[in-house]
This record gives structure tokens, C-alpha cells and sequence, in this order.
């Protein structure tokens, strides 16, 4: 899972590779038809181990065009849905400098008062340090 | 031994390593200082001093290349690190230039433009396939043109990377800032309740120190009044 740019480039890596596939399944699962009365499907004998078309019932190629353009549709709206979740498409690039600016400026004055605030418990503990020993002593 | 590795993930470290020494440093430091001051400039960093000696050479970061390139492992690299150009690579660019759109610099120009991609890819298909039923020669120039499209719009993605980068910069130093304070917040916590302990444990010995010394002292003076009262006595008498 990379950033969204990166999930976004992705996304549309994967409608190409869906384009290819649907191509592939029409080309590959189709019916033969013929295109006229006098035309006539050949029988090809089957010596070859791989068949030209392998058509699958109309039933099931119609359900699996179906699927695959269904498919097609939910890509293209995830790859709209990541487009409008991009980062920072309302920022411009001088209000992202001077957001840096800004938070390098309160990054500094917080990390002051941290080593303020560890200083101040360093004092603190050994005040403690102090009582204890003290309450030590008989 | 173990056995040697016959190759290594990462190629070995240069061997001028050694030179880094705390002394060499410190060294060049001087050396930079010194030579800063003698020509005037305010940043020691920046200047670049001739004939080193042999242990120092290599502390002096090199030159930027001449001609603005250097390869790495085999790869070449360039200073400026700019997208190659659309037409450069003999792609036709289906957006408008970068000066044309985001006028206020934003960049919903930019998001519309891969919707629009996006809605274009899929029409292009359905084109496709209908010229791929009826004139299967003529499909050669849509799938050139759903080419186009994707090479746009992955052009139009890595245009944006530099700003994603920097968002991301953002969202990282948001959230440093917002790790930082809860931490001094608890640092703070922590510290006033030992100081809460302490003030409590504070006025507690004081009960106690008040409730055992008072009986004692009482015996004490009494001791003393009596042994003053009989040397008065005696004096007087």
C-alpha cells in the first residue's frame, strides 16, 4: 500500500490490464456465428492441442461480459474517488512552504518546552530523591 | 571463519571513511574558518580550499558535476531532476501547459483533468471494442489513442509528486508537533504530581516532627527550669 499517488497510478495500471483481460475473454470465448445463409462453420479437425476459440454457452458469456463491464465501472470509480482524496489539492505551493515554515517555527518552540518540561522533572526527581534519602536516615 | 559472501547486497563503503576522524573534522573546520575569513565570506561551509593535505582530500565535498550529470549504479542523473516533457517524448498532450491551468494555484484543474482522463479511458474503450466487431483495422488507432491517454495520464500523476511530497512533509511534521506536546504534557503531569507528593509528604513529616517533639521538649525545659530555678535559689539565698 503505497501512497495515494502511488495507489492512484496503480489503479489505472489495473483498468489497462482490464481492458487487455475483457479483449482477451471476448477474443477467446466468443461464439462462431455465420454471416450468411450459405456460409457454413468449418469443422477443424482438433489435432492442434490448443483450440482457436474456446466459446463458453451464451448464458455464461453474456453474464461474464456483464461482470467484466461492471468491473470496468468500479475501477473507473475508484480511480475518481482517489483522485478527489488527493493530498493537498486545495494548497498551493507557497501555502505549503509557509505551512512548513510555520510548523518548523512551533516543531522548535515545542521541543524548547519539552527540554524545559524534562529539565523541570529532572529537578523534581531529585527533590524526591532528596526527601527519600533524608526520610531514610534515622 | 564463516564463509566470505560472494556478493554483497550493497557494494562496500568507499575506504575514505577512515579520514572522517573527530581530528581530520575538526581539521578542516579550522581550516575552512580560516580560510572564510581571509576571503570574506560569512559561511565557512561554502568555500573550497586548494591543495589539502592527503588525509584531508576527501572531507572537501567534490564539485557539482560540469555538465550537470553523473551516473549512479549505473543510472544517469541529472541536477535538475525535471520531468522529461510529454512532446519530448513524442506523446500528444491532451492537457493544457502548467502556466495555463491552476490559475490560483491549486490544483482542482488538475483533478478534473484526470476525471475527465478516466471517463475518456473508459469511451475509448467501448470504442474499441466496437471497432474491434465491425473494422478490426482501424483499432490500431484507438488503442494508440488509449495509450495516449494513459501515458497523460500518468504524466499528470508524477507532475503532482513534489506536491504530494511536500503534503506528506506536512501531515509528518503535524504530527511530530502533536507527539512533542502530548509529550511535555505528560512530562508536566508527571512532575506535578511528585511535586503534589512531595508537598503532601512535606506537610506530613512536619505534623509529625511537631507531635513527637513536643513532649520531650516539654521534659527538657522543665529539666532546665528546675536547674535554673535551684541555682537561682541558691544565689539569692
Amino acid at each position: 500500500m503505497g501512497d495515494r499517488l502511488t495507489q492512484l497510478q496503480d489503479a489505472v495500471d489495473q483498468l489497462a490490464q482490464q481492458f487487455v483481460a475483457c479483449i482477451h475473454y471476448i477474443n477467446r470465448h466468443h461464439n462462431l456465428e455465420t454471416l450468411g445463409p450459405n456460409d457454413m462453420i468449418r469443422d477443424v479437425p482438433k489435432e492442434q492441442d490448443q483450440q482457436e476459440v474456446a466459446p463458453h454457452p451464451p448464458d455464461v458469456f453474456r453474464a461474464a461480459q456483464v461482470e467484466l463491464a461492471q468491473d470496468l465501472i468500479t475501477k473507473e470509480q475508484q480511480i475518481e474517488l482517489l483522485i478527489s482524496i488527493l493530498p493537498g489539492l486545495d494548497n498551493s505551493e507557497q501555502d505549503q512552504e509557509r505551512n512548513i515554515r510555520e510548523l518548523e517555527d512551533e516543531l522548535k518552540a515545542a521541543d524548547a518546552q519539552r527540554r524545559e518540561a524534562v529539565r523541570e522533572r529532572e529537578e523534581a526527581m531529585a527533590k524526591l530523591d532528596a526527601v527519600i534519602r533524608s526520610v531514610r536516615r534515622p | 571463519m564463516e564463509e566470505e559472501p560472494v556478493s554483497s547486497t550493497w557494494p562496500l563503503l568507499p575506504l575514505f571513511w577512515q579520514n572522517f576522524t573527530p581530528e581530520n573534522t575538526a581539521r578542516i573546520a579550522d581550516l575552512r574558518k580560516e580560510k572564510a575569513d581571509q576571503e570574506g565570506h560569512s559561511d565557512p561551509s561554502k568555500v573550497r580550499i586548494e591543495n589539502l593535505p592527503r588525509e584531508l582530500r576527501c572531507l572537501q565535498p567534490p564539485q557539482e558535476p560540469e555538465d550537470g550529470e553523473w551516473r549512479v549504479f549505473g543510472n544517469k542523473y541529472t541536477l535538475v531532476d525535471e520531468l522529461p516533457k510529454l512532446e519530448d517524448m513524442g506523446i500528444q498532450r491532451l492537457f493544457p501547459n502548467p502556466e495555463e491551468r491552476d490559475q490560483d494555484g491549486k490544483h482542482f484543474d488538475r483533478a478534473t483533468i484526470l476525471k475527465r482522463s478516466a471517463k475518456s479511458l473508459l469511451l475509448n474503450f467501448l470504442e474499441l471494442t466496437g471497432l474491434l466487431a465491425t473494422n478490426p483495422e482501424a483499432a490500431e488507432e484507438k488503442i494508440t489513442d488509449i495509450r495516449d491517454i494513459l501515458i497523460n495520464f500518468h504524466h499528470l500523476i508524477n507532475e503532482y509528486r513534489p506536491h504530494q511530497a511536500r503534503e506528506s512533509l506536512i501531515s509528518m511534521m503535524q504530527a511530530q508537533l502533536d507527539r512533542t506536546r502530548a509529550e511535555t504534557n505528560a512530562i508536566r503531569d508527571a512532575k506535578d504530581k511528585a511535586e503534589r507528593i512531595l508537598e503532601g509528604l512535606g506537610s506530613l513529616k512536619i505534623e509529625d516532627v511537631a507531635s513527637e517533639a513536643v513532649p520531650e521538649g516539654k521534659d527538657v525545659w522543665r529539666d532546665d527550669r528546675e536547674a535554673w530555678d535551684a541555682l537561682v535559689g541558691e544565689s539569692t539565698s
